[in-house]
């Protein structure tokens, strides 16, 4: 598609207000906020107007000033227009809005037009129209001509010297749109009923006769236009060509070996974005206003037509400048207190002119005054110098940071083109990409970038892509998604980070399933298409921001006229078509099988004043609040738990338990005291609570109330072997922390329960590993806790290893007699044969 | 001129896209370089730059805190930064009254503070000292006979931290040792260690250590700290599983110690962290980085010269109803397009002389909320990714580009199983070689886009670690028609030629970035740092990396360019008239009084310019990139400069 050259236009709207626009008509409204349907009265003037103002309006957001119009109304009481003047004639036709570029008032000026009691002729309201767009643009052939003619075509019409009318406008190259009022069309699928004859007449005329004489016209019924144009319209700007040079080599000094292209650049993509909306604010009425309202409302008791109005002001930003000119001998402490807190204290600050400040730049604490606003520039040469060719393979597509731009040899110079050409076959030939240092304008700033070859049919060209400098590209350190190594050191096979053979077939599966190239349309040959094609792709937010501004420029209230839905072709491809993903089901189905992630849910966090209070129902009930409904109920945790704890189904207990651990693993951080400033906190993730449950980051058990985290995280079933590990961990921490004694006899409590647990929940293991390790920690670290140890001695059998018996007794095993079961207690160390082993 | 952000700068309340400088400016970074002076830090060995010169690792780890405060004025001008020297018996000048107690045999060498010049200056002097005496860091520093705890170390770091740092900054300590087992007969030691690193953990430091190597002396992680730093928590991977060692652990020769802190310059954050939809039903988490973002110069601060002293001053901006001088609150505003259909007493006024106004019946709501702003704006999406689906690696073109890209890391802590998912994809994507399709709104505020996720394979070596690039794509709206449809196209022969040179100049490794710092800003820099050193600035020492080698293109292919010329002056077009009679784009009236540069050359050297018509010399002035504009005396000028240069 050639696009049009932006602006330079004049679009003359001649529009009919004869009597007969003055009919009134139904017109359906978007549905009211509870999908009721609404509709509005108006005149097929009013109607007509929307589309007329519609057209204007676009123009106005464009806001350019070669794009013009004017605008002749026919159908008049009075008669204005130049012809009419200078040679009489062509009556009932004014000269409404002369030719400018449209402004609000343009808009605000169409809105007071009324039907009026006579006819016109649209033909003479052409000529006029034509006239004066002729005058206005002169001699200027560049320039875009329109007639934009809206009727509903039930005015007589002049028949003699039409086809005069229609050569002026071919001679002058204009293009007539012809938009009638309930005119008959076919690929609208639209035929008015009752049409009167002489309306068949006129309609005929246009269709038949004046519209074909002119070459370039269209006509079409009103409503259909205005469906139209609700479509997103994606304006195609042509770039403007900007000179430039490609420089190989040096050319100041050996000339002989270097080389100038002169060339011509012009974007390529360019961001296009929603024009900004205007502020705006109530204005309070003043107290005379106030007052001012209040009298009128008394005095026009009668009159009906008084009503309270309501002032929206425009809004301007407005910039000012303050000093902290307080004495600047407080001590250092204080000073690191205002910069912490971020502005000094209000008391302080003095506005200050915009004049008497100083421009200038920070170094760390220094202050270097530049009053330029920036120090001399770089001193570069105007140019694009070729540093060298990358093989395209090295070439990173992300490091592509901006806008793309075309070079093009300059296209009045064919040495230029040939010399570009010769080097993009080149460079096409041999799979390279060129790097490139950029420079618009003597001592602008450079610019890196890289070059493609683009061959087009008839031209060829390079491609540019801004490249990041060493100073762009951020350098983060990420673990590795592969290599997992274990404390030891020892790269880990199986884990549950890593995905298993299965896992990694089920994707590949949905890779497959997922594959646009034939999820579209099919074409004409029944053979399915590609699906999503950027270059058919409406920016959604860009559209509907345009809408919504269109929008809120025509209604004066939006709640009784709120804004209609999306136009469909804004949503296609936020979502992939319905049937494609109806055909990947299975897939997906599978996927979500075999990868079983699990969105984890915010650990309520179960701190209470009374730290040593045992955990009631509510909080068990406020768990329940954020998990599925499936796992739920509380009489079935037990059992979950221990099919949960035995070996899966597909023999991959390690895998199993490592869900397990890592389903605690995600529990949200607890705020610590000095919380980190994670991006987290911006998606509003913070849990607000009083207490500190001390709960570190991959535990589901915090210091503060071990036996209450214990018992609720039970209830969740599924996570036995993380809640038996954490527990262990929390209550070494506790008894090896200062004033321990204190809490002794809670944390016998938690070994307790933490051993009834074991037997139950067959994490016998984890037990008789546990204890000997509590043991240790007690008795052999520094400072340790030899008192407590002595306080689980006491407490005796309930307290030692699980032996084989009990184990037995609960479905499980253990390595352990009776008899040893209680060694653990004797003044001998035992001999643990197990070493401490952290279980995950 | 204003320099380009002024003018260019976006609406933060309309378009709140991802302003990831300013989300950076907002986070303080606070660094500890914590040094160990132990003997072997201070021996003396050659210098790999200077043969006749004696360096220590003391030296280089100091010139690496140096350079890396210098380069943070650039990348973090808010950050503070201060050094810790552990292992020596230097004791305070002055006996400190209040502020820092720190633990025997450690010498706080700068307390934490804001970056200042006078600060860098000082070490830049300690570090001249040392070039010249490579004795002095030893007499500054003397080192003690045993070494000091680890446990104390890490205890003194909390205590420099909680003095020096504000509450909200990430704090980090770069400890710098060569020293890889510290306490080797001690478990007590060890213990204490992990304790007190516990304890700064919990106040939210993290250790980030640069462990230091030679061929003589090479360190094991696995003696000591390996199990000792097991407890640091990394302020951004605090879903790391306990039981996998932490590999951020880095241990480097003494030469790419800067390099490798680099690395760590920026603390790692990421700008968002939302859910992936692969299908529905199959969600993972993911978190968001900027690897690739434009650094531009810092934007200039407006001071108040007080007499004694320059302040800076505060900016406000507010939103203000001009006619009545009030500032109108932000959660009054509403927004709409410009006024249409003034108040009544308007009519008369000029439009743009007051402020303008609506005037409606009372109830009626004219303008939309800014709630009503945002949903237009996301067309009510809630931040996150969504998967569209795949198309092969070929189909992402290269001009489909409008801004730089992101980079994906799969996240556990809000979907268990992410990682696992995560790695899946990306193996399946590299070895299908296909890209995906994404739509995806990043933040709360921002537009919906359509994203291709590119997969990156992990490469150990190259620091690369696996992930997805998001690269957005433009939309119709963005991409601008081809204004030319037809040119020369040069032969076979001279496209041979052409490729004769290509040939000589390729660089096989491909787009470094590293070997192209921004020459703009490093000027600038030097410059502001000359005045903030209160140092001449010199330009002619600035040396700009980014222009071409000519000396080696002139060496390696210069012969082949000269032929390739001349080819180029025998081919066919060269002797052709200008412009272009052939192309359709010129208008007619012009094509007839071309001109080729052979005639304008005979006529400048004969000096019958003058006769030539004023269409004729501005097609050559179009032909050769100089402007058409002035009168026929002006265009004869250019076309005579342009003679006297060629």
């Amino acid at each position: 598609m050639v696009a049009e050259r932006a602006g330079y236009t004049v679009t003359m709207f001649v529009v009919d207000v004869s009597k007969s626009m003055g009919a009134t008509r139904t017109v359906a409204l978007p549905p009211g906020p509870n999908g009721e349907e609404r509709f509005a009265e108006m005149t097929h003037l009013q109607y007509a107007l929307q589309y007329v103002k519609f057209k204007i309006q676009d123009m106005i957001y464009g806001a350019r000033k070669t794009d013009q119009c004017g605008v002749v109304i026919f159908g008049t009481e009075e008669t204005d227009n130049q012809i009419n003047a200078q040679h009489g004639g062509y009556e009932n036709v004014t000269e409404y809005i002369p030719i400018g570029t449209p402004s609000a008032a343009t808009l605000r000026e169409l809105d007071e037009l009324e039907p009026s009691e006579v006819f016109g002729d649209p033909v003479d309201a052409m000529i006029v129209a034509v006239e004066a767009q002729n005058k206005h643009l002169g001699k200027k052939k560049t320039w875009t001509r329109k007639v934009i003619l809206v009727t509903d075509g039930e005015g007589p019409i002049e028949l003699e010297d039409w086809e005069a009318t229609a050569n002026k406008l071919n001679e002058l190259t204009i293009a007539l749109t012809v938009v009638g009022v309930d005119f008959d069309d076919q690929e609208f699928d639209y035929v008015q009923r009752d049409k009167p004859d002489f309306k068949r007449v006129n309609e005929e005329f246009f269709r038949n006769q004046f519209c074909p004489k002119v070459n370039d016209s269209v006509i079409g019924n009103l409503d259909r236009v205005l469906e139209q144009i609700s479509l997103p319209d994606v304006k195609t700007s042509r770039s403007t060509l900007m000179n430039n040079v490609l420089r190989i080599g040096d050319v100041d000094t050996r000339t002989e070996e270097a080389m100038e292209i002169l060339v011509k650049t012009c974007k390529c993509t360019s961001i296009n974005r929603p024009k900004a909306f205007k502020k705006f604010a109530i204005r309070p009425k003043t107290a005379q206003e106030e007052e001012a309202e209040q009298q009128t409302m008394n005095a026009d008791d009668g009159d009906e037509n008084k009503v309270v109005t309501v002032t929206y002001a425009q809004l301007k930003a407005r910039t000012e400048y303050y000093v902290d000119k307080s004495d600047g001998q407080e001590d250092e402490e204080e000073q690191v207190k205002t910069e912490e807190d971020g502005e000094p204290r209000p008391e302080d600050l003095e506005k200050v002119e915009k004049e008497e400040l100083i421009r200038g730049f920070k170094y760390g604490t220094s202050y270097v005054p530049c009053p330029e606003g920036q120090f001399p520039k770089l001193p570069t040469k105007k140019g694009i110098d070729l540093i060298g060719f990358i093989p395209e393979k090295k070439f990173r597509r992300e490091y592509a940071m901006g806008e793309v731009q075309y070079i093009w040899g300059n296209p009045d110079n064919p040495t230029a083109q040939c010399a570009l050409s010769s080097v993009v076959q080149a460079m096409y030939e041999k799979g390279v990409l060129a790097v490139g240092r950029w420079v618009t304008g003597d001592g602008r700033d450079p610019r890196m970038g890289v070059m493609s070859p683009a061959l087009f049919e008839k031209v060829h060209c390079l491609l540019w892509v801004p490249m990041p400098f060493a100073d762009d590209v951020r350098k983060y350190t990420f673990p590795s998604l592969d290599e997992l190594r274990n404390k030891k050191g020892e790269i880990v096979s199986e884990h549950a980070y890593l995905p298993t053979e299965k896992q990694l077939e089920a994707m590949d599966d949905f890779v497959d399933a997922m594959d646009l190239m034939q999820a579209g349309d099919k074409d004409e040959q029944g053979n399915r298409t590609e699906w999503l094609d950027i270059r058919d792709s409406y920016n959604p937010s860009f559209h509907r921001l345009k809408q919504a501004m269109f929008h809120c420029a025509v209604v004066s209230d939006l709640d009784t006229n709120p804004l209609p839905p999306p136009h469909p072709e804004l949503l296609k491809y936020l979502n992939p078509p319905k049937k494609f993903v109806k055909k990947a089901q299975s897939t997906i189905d599978n996927c979500i099988k075999v990868f079983n992630i699990k969105h984890v849910p915010k650990v309520v966090k179960v701190a209470r004043k009374d730290g040593h209070n045992h955990a009631n129902d509510d909080d068990d009930e406020m768990l329940l609040l954020d998990r599925k409904p499936s796992t739920s109920k509380p009489s079935q945790s037990q059992s979950q738990a221990k099919i949960s704890s035995k070996p899966a189904e597909d023999g991959s207990e390690t895998e199993d338990d490592d869900e397990d651990g890592m389903l605690i693993d995600k529990a949200e951080p607890a705020p610590r005291p000095n919380p980190l400033p994670t991006p987290a906190r911006s998606l509003n993730n913070d849990d607000d609570m009083d207490i500190d449950p001390q709960r570190d980051p991959d535990r589901v058990i915090g210091r503060t109330n071990p036996l209450a985290d214990f018992r609720a995280n039970l209830e969740r079933g599924d996570i036995v072997t993380k809640v038996v590990e954490d527990m262990s961990a929390v209550i070494q921490e506790v008894i090896l922390a200062p004033f321990a004694s204190r809490r002794s006899k809670e944390m016998i409590e938690c070994l307790i329960e933490l051993r009834e647990v074991c037997l139950q929940e067959d994490e016998v293991d984890a037990w008789n590993s546990f204890l000997p390790s509590l043991k240790r920690m007690c008795i052999d670290s520094s400072p340790g806790n030899k008192v407590f140890w002595s306080e689980v001695r006491n407490v005796g059998r309930a307290l030692s290893l699980i032996s084989d018996k009990e184990a037995e007794k609960n479905g499980g095993s253990s390595q352990f007699s009776e008899m040893q079961a209680t060694e653990v207690f004797s003044e001998v160390n035992c001999d643990c044969s197990q070493g401490p082993i952290r279980i995950y | 001129m204003a320099p380009y952000d002024d003018w260019n700068r976006v609406d933060e309340d309309e378009e709140d896209e991802l302003q990831d400088a300013a989300f950076f400016d907002a986070k303080k970074d606070v660094i500890l370089f914590c040094i160990d002076c132990s003997p072997s830090m201070l021996a003396l060995r050659p210098d790999p730059e200077n043969e006749t010169k004696n360096t220590s690792h003391l030296y280089a780890a100091l010139n690496s805190a140096m350079n890396l405060q210098k380069r943070k004025v650039v990348t973090g001008p808010n950050d503070s930064f201060g050094i810790l020297l552990f292992n020596t018996t230097r004791k305070p000048d002055t006996p400190r009254t209040q502020g820092s107690e720190i633990k025997k045999n450690m010498f706080l060498y700068q307390p934490i503070g804001p970056i200042s010049a006078p600060t860098i200056q000082e070490l830049i002097q300690l570090l001249n000292a040392a070039q010249e005496d490579s004795d002095e860091i030893q007499k500054q520093f003397p080192p003690c006979d045993s070494r000091v705890a680890m446990g104390d170390v890490f205890t003194s770091c909390n205590w420099v931290i909680r003095d020096g740092a504000p509450k909200t900054a990430t704090k980090r300590v770069f400890l710098i040792t060569d020293e890889d087992d510290p306490h080797p007969s001690s478990k007590q030691l060890k213990i204490s260690a992990q304790t007190t690193l516990e304890d700064l953990a919990q106040a939210g430091v993290v250790v980030e250590p640069f462990f230091i190597q030679s061929e003589d002396r090479p360190f094991d992680v696995t003696k000591f700290y390996s199990s000792v730093l097991q407890t640091n928590a990394f302020a951004d991977d605090v879903d790391s599983d306990p039981s996998i060692l932490n590999q951020s652990i880095s241990v480097s020769r003494i030469e790419d110690l800067l390099s490798q802190m680099k690395f760590r310059e920026v603390a790692k954050r990421a700008l968002f962290n939302i859910p992936f939809e692969l299908a529905k039903g199959l969600t993972i988490g993911v978190k968001g980085y900027g690897l690739v973002t434009e650094q531009k110069k810092g934007e200039y601060k407006y001071f108040v010269d007080l007499g004694d002293r320059l302040e800076a001053a505060t900016v406000k901006t507010g939103q203000l109803d001009e006619d009545r001088d009030v500032e109108v609150d932000k959660s009054n505003i509403v927004y709409g397009m410009a006024v249409v259909g003034a108040a009544p007493s308007n009519d008369d006024a000029e439009d743009d002389s007051m402020a303008a106004t609506k005037v409606v019946k009372s109830g009626q709501r004219p303008f939309y909320t800014a709630d009503e702003m945002r949903s237009f704006r996301t067309l009510g999406l809630e931040p996150g990714l969504k998967l569209l689906g795949f198309k092969p690696r070929d189909t992402l073109k290269f001009e489909d580009n409008v801004k730089h890209s992101l980079f994906l890391y799969p996240e556990e802590n809000t979907y268990a199983g992410s990682k696992r998912t995560f790695s899946a994809l990306l193996k399946s994507m590299i070895k299908k070689k296909v890209v995906g399709l994404a739509r995806g709104v990043l933040r709360r505020n921002s537009t919906p886009t359509i994203y291709a996720v590119l997969p990156q394979e992990e490469d150990v070596d190259e620091m690369e670690p696996a992930g997805f690039h998001i690269i957005p794509l433009p939309f119709a709206d963005d991409i601008r028609s081809a204004p030319i449809d037809e040119g020369y196209i040069a032969s076979d022969d001279l496209k041979d030629k052409a490729r004769a040179w290509i040939n000589k100049m390729t660089i096989k490794s491909g787009y470094v970035p590293d070997s192209y710092p921004n020459p703009a800003l490093a000027f600038h820099y030097d410059q502001l740092e000359a005045s903030a050193f209160r140092e001449e600035f010199n330009p002619d020492a600035f040396e700009d990396l980014t222009e071409p080698n000519v000396d080696l293109i002139h060496a390696k292919a210069g012969k082949l360019l000269k032929e390739w010329k001349v080819e180029l002056a025998d081919d066919h077009s060269a002797t052709l008239v200008i412009p272009v009679t052939g192309s359709k784009r010129k208008s007619e009236d012009t094509s007839n009084d071309g001109i080729d540069v052979a005639e304008i050359k005979t006529r400048f050297e004969s000096g019958s310019l003058m006769k030539l018509k004023v269409d004729q010399l501005k097609a050559f002035c179009r032909s050769q990139n100089l402007s058409t504009s002035g009168k026929k005396a002006d265009l004869i000028q250019r076309v005579e400069d342009w003679c006297n240069s060629h």
